[in-house]
């Protein structure tokens, strides 16, 4: 029986149906004067308030129950301990081992894995520590100085969104990304670096990734400008991160030079391993580690936390009810400290990419929606871009508000000018999150008495209703930002056991990487374009004649 | 004249030792670690050729006291000479204070410490609201005396001094400063009177100026070795020129010590605490922090960027011939980089190994031995720091016997490459020698 003929999902429907998908945010803050404190939920350094969602305490039970159906308290259990939760490629997804530790009690398959992860973080902490004392030499023997992680997606915005967000850090060396097939990111990149303290890490979970290995041969190349020997440039001057150490040895990469992982890593759970590296370059093994407990603090959480009081399971249940019940159908992600600017683009990935799906575990076409549409940008300045959709326009969307209470980039007891502007500014933006979710959850009733008269136009409504949560971090940290991505981690989990899908696996990139081949194999041959329809033999005929 | 001396680190010793010397009844008072019975017993913080002979007999024959209780030293002379390290200008301030609460005459304070641009006139200022809080009309003057000398060379530097700048405005200031340094200013007269705050910049300058020559001596001696060119010769050719001169004109692996580079690299931070930049000694620092490594980038080319293994000896670990210190000193720089790329390292010098053992902070120990030739005793490379001179005249053949490699790498350029090739070494200098 698919999920929306079962007896909890009815439920939900006819609470739905019978006034709750009608009854303003408004109404319910009015009429339960202590729906916030209740609606909130602390853990270590985050703090979720989600009582600005469209729920209240019969809903919350009702998904509780739905939750108890799917059977989420096993599911969770399963993941964990390694059963093969990703059924249709035949394999576990561990990400939770690896931020374990030796943690004894661990069981099942994750247990036999905890070796070979310590193995790997003992090598990649003596490639780091080497890399960041200066100790790592370039082909003259100067100390690498610069750091170009190639990889994209999986291997490319984990590392990427974490060593901005450490930002204020320092770090003693320069760490750069590219991702991007096209190679203009590489050229350009490679204008302002020197091969003499160059190292690039050539990050692939599959290492067939030809976005990855194009770029990667272009930097060969340039290293080639200036080094005869091959070799030299193979050990000095490229890491190799994959689960695949015989096709790095193939490519030249030496064995030393080689950091593994595992195919029960997915790619967008990945910076939990070594493809972690550049984080650990930019904030040290230390701050790695940190990261790594800090998502351990919320899968601990995530495993023993009653469904009422845990964060992740509170937090995809929502969002369940607002899609499947409310008809909510897009996701917002705003944070107000433009240090998680590359925190939207990460979450693009990791909750389209699981649950953008239509077909559940068992092969059948779903009945229900699934995945909404989930984008972002930095809170303060998607006010003055599509802010004014959340406000005015016609579609629902619900979103979550993330910002930090501290910051901890200037000196709090300073009293210079400088300092003063600071805190002035970081009060200004917490300022603006608050009245942002505020507005979004209110509407016209959130405009003061005496405004009133001069919001007195239809163009100047405000609808309201726009659901969102409010996570504060204590700071940005590595710890918090392991608790972050962790949450939304299994978030998308629970929501995943909720549609029954399988969130692991991504089948539907595979077919567009296919055709790209061979569309590459009509561009060098004229003749081939009347294969294609006519669309594309009109593009392909384009770029021949220029 | 009764003379008190603050500081006892080389500059004070040297000081006090020679105006003792020269007749003067003079108290020495340490202002940081050094402890007073050590003086007395004639345990010298640093080694410097004559100085502990000297303090010696200038003890003995009661003209050079040491005390530790600075009341004491305000007690017993009219000039105050201040001698401490860049590092310590708190204790200069607590000393300024106690002057301002204590003297009661006339007092002249004599500032050889390198402080920032404008501190003597601060110190004076200070005094000058001191007295006037205690309604005490007293005549002061802080005169500026930057020091000149370098270890090694410390004694001679005092008394045959090149020149001696004296920062100081006040007429009667000058007079007691000429008949104090008389003895030391006979031949021609060496004294360059100028502003307190010319005084000091010039003891910045001074630094600036040489350790840029340093630095772009090094750059075209590195160079000369892409054109196959011996930078010897080139060096004769510069030396030869009037308006360049031979002198710190040598390229080596870096330049070191104490105070040299510390003084430019803190020139730099005043003046970006001000809000100005110096590009060009900026670079000159980190460029020097890249020479220092020289020798190993010819090791890490020559051996094919792998040193895993490799036995290394190392002939001289102070930062200059003729001193015990390590502060700085390439050394410390160049064998940490051999040490992280898993090289084992056995290193003799005449005097600083004690010093180099308790600042060395590498990836492993390295082996002190007792003698030049236990050093180099089946090592794959010889790699010379410094410029001791009892390394200039080595029996080849016994190093030949000894070493598992005949390959040296020099960076001091002490022997020359045509009798090393003829003996059988490899041999790679800066700037000469063979090129990699």
């Amino acid at each position: 029986m698919a999920v929306d003929q079962s007896k909890a999902w009815q439920k939900l429907d006819a609470l739905a149906k019978s006034g709750a998908a009608d009854k303003h945010l408004k109404t319910w803050f009015e009429q339960d004067p202590n729906r916030a404190q209740r609606y909130a939920i602390e853990l270590d350094e985050l703090f979720l308030d989600y009582s600005k969602n469209r729920i209240d305490d019969e809903i919350l039970t009702a998904l509780f129950e739905l939750a108890q159906q799917q059977a989420l308290p096993d599911w969770i259990d399963r993941l964990i301990s390694g059963e093969e939760v990703n059924d249709t490629e035949g394999r576990p997804a561990l990400h939770t081992v690896l931020r374990a530790g030796t943690d004894a009690s661990i069981k099942g398959f994750a247990a036999s894995v905890q070796a070979d992860v310590k193995d790997q973080f003992t090598k990649m902490t003596a490639i780091v520590n080497k890399v960041r004392a200066g100790h790592w030499r370039g082909y003259s023997g100067k100390p690498i100085t610069d750091v170009v992680n190639i990889g994209v997606g999986g291997s490319d915005l984990g590392p990427l969104m974490v060593t901005q967000a450490l930002q204020t850090q320092t770090s003693p060396i320069n760490l750069h990304f590219i991702s991007s097939i096209d190679g203009t990111q590489t050229s350009n990149l490679l204008k302002g670096l020197n091969q003499e303290t160059t190292l690039f890490v050539l990050a692939s979970k599959s290492f067939t990734t030809i976005d990855t290995l194009s770029n990667a041969e272009t930097a060969k190349d340039w290293l080639e400008e200036r080094i005869p020997s091959l070799n030299t440039i193979m050990a000095q001057h490229f890491i190799g991160v994959s689960t695949k150490p015989d096709m790095m040895s193939e490519w030249g990469i030496p064995p030393e030079n080689q950091l593994l992982f595992w195919d029960w890593v997915g790619g967008r759970y990945s910076l939990w391993a070594s493809i972690g590296f550049p984080i650990a370059l930019k904030v040290g093994m230390d701050g790695f580690f940190d990261m790594l407990a800090g998502a351990n603090l919320m899968d601990q959480h995530f495993a023993q936390a009653p469904l009422e009081q845990n964060i992740p399971v509170v937090m995809g249940l929502i969002d369940v009810w607002h899609i499947n019940f409310l008809g909510i159908q897009a996701k917002a992600i705003l944070p107000y400290d433009a240090r998680l600017r590359y925190l939207p683009a990460y979450l693009e990935q990791l909750v389209m990419e699981s649950n953008g799906k239509s077909v559940n575990r068992q092969g059948e076409t779903v009945n229900y929606k699934t995945c909404p549409i989930l984008w972002g940008e930095v809170g303060p300045n998607a006010q003055h871009a599509f802010y004014q959709l959340l406000h005015q326009g016609t579609q629902a969307v619900m979103s979550d508000f993330i910002a930090p209470v501290e910051r901890d980039d200037f000196d709090r007891y300073s009293e210079t000018h400088k300092n003063e502007s600071l805190r002035y500014q970081h009060r200004l933006a917490l300022a603006n999150c608050f009245a942002q979710s505020r507005v979004l959850m209110l509407g016209d009733a959130a405009i003061p008495d005496n405004l009133k008269s001069s919001f007195d136009s239809a163009f100047k409504h405000y609808a309201g209703n726009q659901p969102s949560n409010t996570l504060l971090l204590k700071s940005i940290s590595a710890k918090t930002l392991g608790m972050l991505v962790a949450l939304y981690e299994h978030k998308t989990f629970v929501e995943s056991v909720m549609w029954e899908i399988n969130p692991f696996d991504q089948w539907g990139v595979e077919l567009g990487k296919l055709i790209a081949k061979d569309t590459y194999q009509a561009m060098l041959d004229a003749q081939q374009a009347d294969r294609f329809d006519g669309s594309t033999a009109q593009l392909l005929n384009r770029v021949k004649m220029s | 004249m009764k003379i008190s001396v603050f500081g006892c680190e080389l500059t004070g010793l040297v000081t006090a030792g020679a105006l003792a010397h020269a007749g003067n009844d003079v108290m020495a008072l340490p202002v940081g670690q050094v402890k007073v019975e050590d003086l007395v017993a004639g345990r010298l913080p640093r080694e410097e050729p004559g100085l502990d002979a000297l303090l010696a007999q200038q003890y003995q024959e009661g003209r050079l006291q040491f005390e530790a209780d600075w009341q004491d030293g305000l007690a017993h002379a009219d000039v105050l000479i201040l001698s401490t390290p860049s590092w310590r200008l708190d204790r200069a301030e607590a000393l300024i204070e106690l002057i301002g609460e204590t003297v009661e005459r006339d007092v002249l304070v004599v500032n050889q410490s390198t402080f920032p641009v404008g501190t003597a006139d601060r110190f004076e200022q200070r005094l000058l609201d001191a007295f006037a809080k205690r309604k005490l009309a007293i005549n002061v003057a802080v005169v500026a005396m930057p020091d000149f000398i370098s270890e090694g060379s410390a004694l001679d530097n005092f008394m045959r001094p090149d020149r001696i700048v004296l920062g100081c405005r006040q007429p009667g200031s000058i007079k007691i400063m000429r008949d104090l340094l008389r003895p030391f200013n006979r031949m021609t007269d060496q004294i360059k009177v100028m502003s307190t705050r010319a005084a000091e910049y010039t003891k910045y300058a001074v630094n600036a100026l040489l350790a840029t020559r340093i630095s772009l001596v090094n750059e075209l001696a590195n160079n000369a070795e892409h054109f196959d060119i011996d930078f010897e010769e080139v060096r004769q050719g510069l030396g030869s020129d009037s308006r360049i001169g031979f002198s710190y004109l040598y390229p080596g692996c870096g330049f070191g010590g104490p105070s040299f580079a510390a003084d430019v690299r803190s020139l730099v931070g005043d003046l970006q605490t001000k809000g100005y930049d110096a590009d060009l000694l900026r670079t000159v620092l980190s460029n020097n922090e890249i020479q220092k490594e020289v020798l190993f980038r010819k090791a890490w080319r020559f051996f094919d960027t792998d040193l895993r293994g490799l036995k290394i000896g190392v002939w001289g670990l102070s930062f200059k011939p003729n001193t015990s210190t390590v502060e700085n000193a390439p050394s410390l720089k160049a064998l940490e980089a051999f040490a992280a790329q898993g090289a084992q390292i056995k290193a003799y010098d005449p005097k600083a190994m004690e010093d180099f053992a308790a600042s060395w902070q590498g990836a492993q120990p390295i082996e002190l031995v007792d003698t030049m030739y236990e050093a180099i005793e089946g090592v794959d490379a010889l790699v010379i720091l410094t410029e001791w001179k009892l390394f200039w005249n080595p029996d080849y053949a016994v190093m030949k016997q000894k070493m598992r490699q005949p390959i040296i790498f020099d960076g001091r350029n002490i022997f020359d490459p045509d009798i090393m090739k003829q003996q059988g070494f490899r041999y790679f200098g800066v700037g000469r020698g063979e090129e990699i």
